[in-house]
Formats: C-alpha cells, structure tokens, sequence
C-alpha cells in the first residue's frame, strides 16, 4: 500500500527541522524512495524549478493585480518556513479571463507525471494541495478535485479511492436526496431536460398511432423524463395507448430507489388515465447482457429505446455488440443522448485525454457554479459525483473495472459513426426543434440550441457558446 | 473641535459596521460609563435581538465536542506526552482569578485547553442578556446522529494520523469529506467539513514531504475584514489594545508603534483620532508597519497618513517587509526621545513573526514601553493529536458563534469559515503547525513574558473594560458571547470558552 509505506519525517517536537529548516531543504524530503513512478531527483534542480513555476503561477493572476505581487522568497520570508505569495484572484474576487491558474498548474502536472519527472510532480502537486479547496472558487475546486486524481495516480491507488468514493455515496443516497437533486438540478439548467424534451418529442412521434408502446429506459434519471411523456399521451386526442416501461438501471446507487419510483410512476399513470406497467431490470453486468426475454419485449409492441448517458458507461470494445443488441430489439426508434466529451479516443494518452476531461469539466463546474447559488448543497453534490468520474477514468486502468461504472464519454460525432453501423438518423420535426427553444428559454441566459452541420445528426446544447450535449434520435 | 472628531470616528466605524449607534465617542471614556452602555444596550431594537436567539438552541457543539473528545482522550494508546504545562503556574494570581473548570480531561494531553469557565466579576452583568446556555447536557440531545457519527469519524482519522497510520486515515478521509458539507445546518457538520479537508491536506503533504504553505494575502485579508463586521473579536483586540496603548503614550509627545502584523491597518484610525483630540494635543507618531508584502504595507501606510493628515497629526510609516523575529534591531528606526508600543495580534493564518525566541530577544533590546499582545487561546505547539483536540473545541467554538447569528446560507459567512477560520485549521493541523518550520514554538506568550525579568505586567485597566464592553453591545447577540476580567488580562469568548485574551506588558528598561 502505497501511502502507509511511504516514510514521512515525523511530526517535529524540537527535531531537526527538515522542513523548511532553511530555504535550500524546504523541498527536500526525507522519504524513502519506495516503488511508485516518483524516483526523487536532485534538489537543486527543483530549486531552479520552483521559482520558475511561482512566477509562472504569480502571472496568471487576474487583471486586477499589476504583476508587483510577484513573490521573491529570498527578500522576505526566508530561514524558517518558505512561504510563497501568489495572487491569483481568491474568493470574493470575479475571476477574470486569464484567471485559470488550476488549469494551467494541472496541466503541468499531468505532463510531469506523464514525463515520470518526479521532482516536477512533487512540486506541483504540494502547490496544487496548498491551493485547492473543494469548498472555493471554480478554480480551488477543479484543482482540488483534479489533484485527487492525480494523487491518486502517482500513488496507483485510483481504484481503491473510486470504490471508497463509490461506496460512500450508496450508504448516503437515498430516494428523498437523489431526487431532490435531481430535480433542483433540473430547475436552475436544462443539462437533462433537454434531452429529455428532445427525445420524447422523438419518441411521441416515432410511435404515433401505435396502441401497445414500450419505452425501455436506460438512464439514471430516476424516471423524471416520463411525466411529460405520459401527460402527452394523456392527453392526446385518439385513444390512449397503452405503455409499458422497462428502466435498465446500470449504477448501484439508483437501484435501492427503484422500488419507491415505480410506486410514484404508477401512481401517476393512474392519474394520468394511461394504462401503464413498469418494470426494472438490474443487476447486470454490462448492457450487452440485456436480450428480448430479459428485457421482456413481445412481438406486438412498438418499441422505443431510450439512452440517456448510459452509452458511455459500456466498455470501448463492447459498444457495437450493444449497439447491434438495441438493434435486434427491433425498435422504431433509438434515442441517445450524451455529454459532448471525448475520453475514448484519448484513452491511451493520459496527457490528452487529461486535457479533455479538465475542458469538459471546467465547463461543467462553471456552469454549475452559474446556475446554483453560492452555497448550495446540491451543487456540492453533483461537484462530488463529478470527482468519481474524474478519479475512475484518470486513475484507473481500464482492465482493472470489474463493475461497470467506467465512463469513457465520446462525443456526438463519434457515437454517429457507431449508431450508422446499425441505424439511420431521424431528424428532429420543427416542432420539437421548437419545445426544445421554448425550455431554453425557461433558464438563465447563456443556454443554446445548436443544430449540427450537413454531415452531422443530432442536436446539441450549448453553454456559452460550447456543445455540452448532444441528442439525437435512430430508427432502424 | 469635539464635533468634528466625532464625525471621523463615526466615519471609520462606518466602513467597517453598517448598524451602530453613535453612542460614545472616544475621548468620553472619562464619562461615566455605566449610563453610556445602559444607553446603548436600550437602542438597539429588541426584535432583532430575539430572533438571534433562533439559532443558539441548535449550537450546542463545543460542549459537546467536550465531552466526546474527553471519552477519546481516555481511550487513547499512551501517547504524546511531551506537552508541558509549566506556564499556567506562572499567571499572577490576583483576588478575581477566573474559576477553572471541573472537567476531567488528562492534564498531560489538554493542560491549555481546558475551556475555562469563568465567573464574571465585572459589574456590568446585569447589562447582559439573561444567560441562555443551560448547560453540558442540553447540547448532547440536541446534535443529531449524523453530526455524531461525523465527529467520531473525525477524531477517529485523527488518531490514525497522529500514529502516522496514514492509509487508514486517508481511507477514511475519503468517507467523511464526502459526507461532510461546509453549507450544513449544523455547525457540528460544517466543523468536520473543514477539519476533514485540512486532514487530507496533510495527507498528502505528508506523503510529499513538503510542508511550505503558499498564501494569498489579500484574500486573507478581505476575510478578515468580513469577520471584524460580523464578529466582536477583532474589535475587542483593536480597542482594548488602543486603550492600554494610549494610556501608555499619556503625555509622550513623540510615540511610535510597531504593529508586528499590520494588515490593512484597520485598528489604527481610531487610536489616531484619540491621539488627535487629546488634552495635551497630538503626539508625533510614527508607525512601523510588518507584514508579508511591500506593496500590501505601502498601500496600508497611504492611508493611515491621509488619514492622520485630515486629523492634523504628524506621522510617519515605515513599513518592513519581513518577518520580527528576522529583523535585528538597526532596521527599526527608533529615535531617541520615542515612546515605543508594540502590538501584536496572534492569529492562525501564517507564521507572522519568524523564530519566537528571536522575537522575544528582539522585544527585550527594543525595550518598550508597552506591549499590547491578543493571543488566541489556543496553542500552536505540541503534537498533531494535541493541537487537533485544542483547535476542535476552539473552532467549534468560533463556528457557533458565527451559526447564532448568520444564516446558513450566508456568503459573507461561508467566506469568513472557508477563507479564514479553514485556513487557520489547515495551518494548525499542518505538518509542524503554523509556522511549520519544524521548530519551537512558545505555548503562550503572556506566560513567557511573565516568566522573563526583563518585562512586567500592566493590567488592563477599567477603561479598556469599558471599551470592550461597548464593543459587545454592538453585536446582537451579546448574551452568548462572554467578556472577563482577570489576572490582569481581559479575555472575550463565547458561552464558556475563552477565545481571545488580551494583555499588556511593559518592558524594565522602558523609555
């Protein structure tokens, strides 16, 4: 076990300070090299080094500062302990464009480790544990939730952090607090109701006219799609048809609430007048596990597959078995929706695909940090969901996975290359394209629709400007 | 002249509390001050004040912390016994000592942090709100399971690290900072949040090796003024140490004071202005001003001298950009002829001063004539497992008194716990503590200057009582926090637990 066996220079009562006894041995560690990928190197070169990164970190503070903060430790604070000043724009200030020093310190980091350059990794990560705070600013908070990871990596003990982590998180949820999250999220940003909207625009028109539908749902959205969709079949002028809906659950943690959510949707389909069955299937190991008989699909059904961000949880080689498996369902239409990231192509090169998933994450924290307020709770837990995600797929081997909980995200385009394999696109009626504005418009600014070039199938959510999400409807 | 003066106190007092009433000012503390305060403490509105009282049933934390670290405490392997408590025997003794608690905790491990309960003897008493607090066994029904079963959790990584067993603690540092939320209902939780986060910073410094801190000053900065608007602490040291300080400069004509830590220098206007308006008119003053950077130090020296400028004061500042215990005595320019007061106020955030012993060394050649110290009633030294006891009952103790008066969902509380109280437990919990340079620290100051021959103590005199006690009055929920008169010192802290202490000292060979 790697942290036990590092040795630490003990806690010092009165021993020879090798802690910042004085500037020169501020760095320099008493540990015992042991077998991680962190062989020690010279001090003297980190010396050199360090002051270059201090003020590397010191100049990308924001435009509030003039450059004079730049910190010379031998001028001040020297002897004792060595303590930097940096100036980043902190709490309370509005961070400005050139703000990102989490992203570029991460960065660098990624590249030493990437590099096996151990008195660099060192160094960073101490700078980055010093400045990271899950409780702070976007930047604290993607440099503390980053640093995990690579914590974790460079002590190889990824997988035992994301079980913890995972863990952790079933023991605490509960059905009041994952839906309560769920819904508070879905009521300050569109992340899920617009493929939620989208989709069942498809779907609605796709089975029109057909009496017996089922939907099966593979999603862990905890059934909050549906209302709308069983309103709109509620309400709709012929008869109402009959719908049966199969939820595949694939994470641990959505499984214990089931039961209490198949009571409330059956509840409201009575409400609704729309003859309804629910059914759950878990328990697998993988989706290409489901079949017809599993999943219970009978020959007079119409029906319709739903994906939502259950396309990345499967294994790289396993996603065209799937894909041909939803295929054989038989169905009238396929939706898929998924966050616009790509982990799967970059799966072999940590520095890139550590670079795309700090991108994908900047802006999904930011734009949590945008649409909650500054304290909130539910923030803070979906900031905490993202650190498994984070953890799981830069600090674990892929082959080590066992459970199926690895999300190697691709982006639209990719998943279409896949999809054409198998089915052609659906476009999306003008009406849809409509309800789909219309949502957009119920949140803050700053949320877009954008319609994909000639070649390209789907619609994707923008935020700021930069696709998030992407949806796109399939038929066979 | 009284009139205008009076508006420029008014003015400083406005930029740092928007509610006050303009119920004294400065140069009436010869009035007598008990119709004053009576005054005071019949205009501040009665609605307010009881629907502080919302909160406080809920914060019972730092007893209960109490307890449950004491039941730790006996539970412990036979550990860390290098704490001394040789100092306590050395506080003057004088006719209203505060009480020590009954309590049980194992003298070796929690000598100095023993949370005293004190016994008011000042006669403003009756000025105070009906006392609340029920006692010890209120607080434990009161915190839910889940805040339990976090501090246990806690105290548990807390015994894993101080036997270096750190797998286990980091393991279990996973849990609990994913358990814990900073934005909680319960102080109890919001606690552990922050405790939890430090730990793990350690974590991984430990593995690293590396123990340096890296600090941004000026949001340090900006949460310390959120905390002096909120909070009576800071004021409480501000004014207490002017009082002693002006008494100190009583018919000097040339003064000079060095402010070991000077900040943005928000204590000084209001000294300033009592200097300005006295009887035998203004002093020259000349002010050496520390800190961590020039640029900080020449910005906080532009305005005190505007400052002292509109107030027709001659002044001077000479900011140093370094640490006390690291200068010698040739780069404070002292003149002959000048009255010297030094003034410290400890804190938590970094390591101020350097090398104690240099620093006292330094105080000793600079002979002052008064030493106005606020130390927070903590200790920075001792073993990870001591400073962790201490600092969770301290901070426990902090953030009920934020959570009595702020809403849970405050920003300007949630930047005074993440930007500056979380920042003073990471630097407590970290490897070597504060100064974390591996070297002694003093346990508690006033004890080592009382030990020395070359200073001796000046009591806080009644006017500095009554200045702290005004300061109370203007924080609504007065009956929680609790002020005390003793041994010469004057000490502020909430419900039983003294937070900060102020003293005065005075050097033998003083100008």
């Amino acid at each position: 076990m790697k942290l036990s066996s590092a040795k630490i220079s003990k806690e010092s009562k009165g021993a020879s300070p090798s802690h910042g006894g004085h500037h020169k041995n501020s760095f320099h560690s008493k540990r015992q090299s042991h077998h991680s990928i962190l062989p020690l190197q010279p001090v003297d070169q980190l010396e050199q080094w360090s002051s270059v990164a201090v003020d590397m970190y010191n100049n990308s503070s924001s435009s509030n500062n003039n450059n004079n903060h730049h910190h010379q430790p031998q001028t001040s604070h020297t002897s004792t302990s060595r303590s930097s000043d940096y100036s980043a724009g902190g709490d309370g200030e509005p961070s400005a464009v050139g703000n990102k020093w989490a992203s570029r310190l991460l960065k660098e980091c990624a590249r030493a480790i990437s590099d096996k350059d151990s008195s660099k990794i060192h160094h960073l990560l101490w700078m980055l544990n010093e400045l990271a705070s899950p409780y702070g600013d976007c930047d604290q908070k993607l440099a503390s939730y980053f640093l995990q990871a690579l914590f974790c990596k460079a002590t190889e003990s990824g997988q035992r952090c994301f079980k913890t982590l995972t863990l952790v998180a079933e023991k605490s949820h509960c059905f009041d607090s994952a839906r309560k999250l769920i819904l508070k999220f879905q009521e300050v940003s569109p992340w899920t109701t617009f493929g939620h909207v989208a989709a069942n625009g498809a779907i609605l028109e796709a089975l029109d006219g057909e009496p017996k539908l089922h939907i099966i749902d593979i999603s862990n959205t905890l059934c909050t799609q549906w209302p709308t969709l069983l309103e709109a079949l509620a309400t709709r002028n012929d008869d109402t048809p009959h719908l049966k809906l199969t939820v595949v659950v694939t994470a641990n943690i959505v499984r214990s609430v089931m039961k209490e959510i198949s009571q409330r949707m059956e509840k409201f389909a009575r409400l609704m007048g729309v003859p309804f069955e629910f059914n759950v299937v878990s328990g697998l190991n993988h989706l290409g596990q489901l079949t017809k008989e599993v999943l219970g699909v009978v020959e007079d059904e119409a029906v319709a597959v739903n994906c939502m961000g259950a396309l990345r949880r499967v294994p790289v080689e396993g996603r065209a078995a799937v894909i041909g498996m939803f295929r054989s369902l038989g169905p009238k239409v396929v939706t898929v929706v998924e966050e616009e990231a790509d982990f799967t192509s970059t799966r072999y090169d940590f520095v890139k695909c550590f670079e795309e998933c700090l991108r994908f994450y900047t802006v999904y924290f930011e734009m949590l940090e945008e649409s909650f307020t500054p304290t909130s709770n539910e923030k803070l837990m979906l900031e905490r969901e993202c650190s498994r995600g984070i953890v799981r797929v830069l600090a674990c081997d892929d082959d080590q996975d066992s459970e199926g909980e690895r999300e190697r995200r691709e982006r639209g385009s990719q998943w279409s290359e896949r999809l054409k394999e198998a089915f052609s696109s659906v476009g999306f009626s003008n009406d849809v394209v409509d309800d789909v504005k219309a949502l957009l418009k119920r949140y803050k600014p700053g949320w877009a629709l954008a319609q994909p070039y000639q070649n390209e199938t789907g619609l994707y959510l923008t935020w700021k400007e930069e696709p998030v999400v992407w949806v796109s409807a399939w038929k066979p | 002249m009284m009139k205008g003066g009076f508006e420029v106190v008014h003015a400083t007092l406005d930029m740092i509390q928007p509610h006050r009433e303009p119920i004294w000012d400065f140069a009436s503390f010869g009035f007598p001050t008990t119709s004053v305060a009576a005054a005071a403490v019949s205009s501040i509105p009665r609605q307010s004040l009881e629907n502080r009282c919302i909160n406080l049933e809920r914060n019972e934390l730092s007893d209960w912390v109490e307890q449950v670290t004491k039941k730790l405490i006996d539970d412990l392997p036979a550990q860390n016994t290098d704490t001394d408590d040789h100092h306590s025997s050395t506080l003057q003794a004088p006719a209203d000592i505060p009480m020590v608690c009954e309590d049980s905790f194992p003298p070796s491990l929690l000598a100095d942090f023993r949370p005293r309960k004190t016994v008011t003897s000042s006669d403003f008493d009756e000025l105070q709100w009906s006392n609340v607090n029920g006692g010890n066994d209120r607080g434990l029904s009161r915190l839910d399971e889940q805040g339990l079963s976090l501090i246990t959790l806690l105290l548990e990584c807390a015994v894993a690290i101080s036997i270096d067993n750190l797998g286990e603690a980091h393991r279990m540092l996973l849990e609990l900072t994913q358990m814990a939320s900073p934005y909680a209902l319960s102080c109890a939780e919001r606690v552990v949040a922050y405790f939890a986060k430090a730990m793990s910073s350690r974590v991984i410094n430990s593995w690293l090796g590396i123990c340096s801190p890296l600090i941004n000053y000026k949001t340090v900065h900006c949460a310390f003024q959120a905390f002096n608007n909120v909070s009576p602490f800071i004021k409480f040291a501000h004014f207490t140490s002017n009082q002693a300080i002006l008494e100190a400069f009583h018919r000097r004509d040339r003064v000079h004071i060095i402010d070991l830590d000077i900040m943005q220098g928000l204590q000084w206007p209001a000294l300033f202005h009592i200097l300005a308006t006295r009887m035998e008119g203004p002093p020259h003053v000349t002010m050496t001003g520390m800190g961590s950077s020039m640029e900080l130090l020449t910005e906080t020296g532009k305005q005190l001298s505007n400052f002292a400028k509109r107030l027709g004061m001659s002044f001077e500042f000479h900011p140093i950009a370094k640490k006390f215990g690291e200068i010698d005595i040739t780069m404070v320019r002292l003149r002959r002829g000048e009255t010297l007061a030094i003034h410290w106020l400890q804190h938590s955030l970094y390591d101020a001063t350097g090398p104690d012993w240099k620093t006292m060394r330094l105080m000793e050649q600079l002979g002052p004539r008064i030493i106005t110290l606020v130390e927070q009633d903590l200790s920075h030294g001792g073993s990870f497992l001591d400073r962790f006891v201490g600092s969770l009952h301290y901070y426990s103790t902090l953030f009920d008194s934020l959570g009595a008066y702020l809403a849970a969902d405050d920003p300007n509380r949630h930047r005074i716990e993440h930007c500056l109280l979380f920042r003073e437990i990471n630097n407590i919990l970290a490897i070597g503590g504060p100064a974390r340079s591996g070297e002694d620290k003093m346990k508690q100051w006033r004890s080592e200057l009382a030990a020395r021959n070359s200073f001796v103590q000046v009591p806080m005199s009644s006017n500095s009582m009554a200045q702290a006690q005004l300061i109370l009055n203007m924080f609504p929920p007065a009956h929680g926090y609790r002020l005390v008169q003793g041994d010469g010192t004057l000490r502020l802290g909430w419900k039983d637990s003294s937070l900060f202490t102020a003293s005065a000292w005075t050097s033998h060979v003083s100008r």
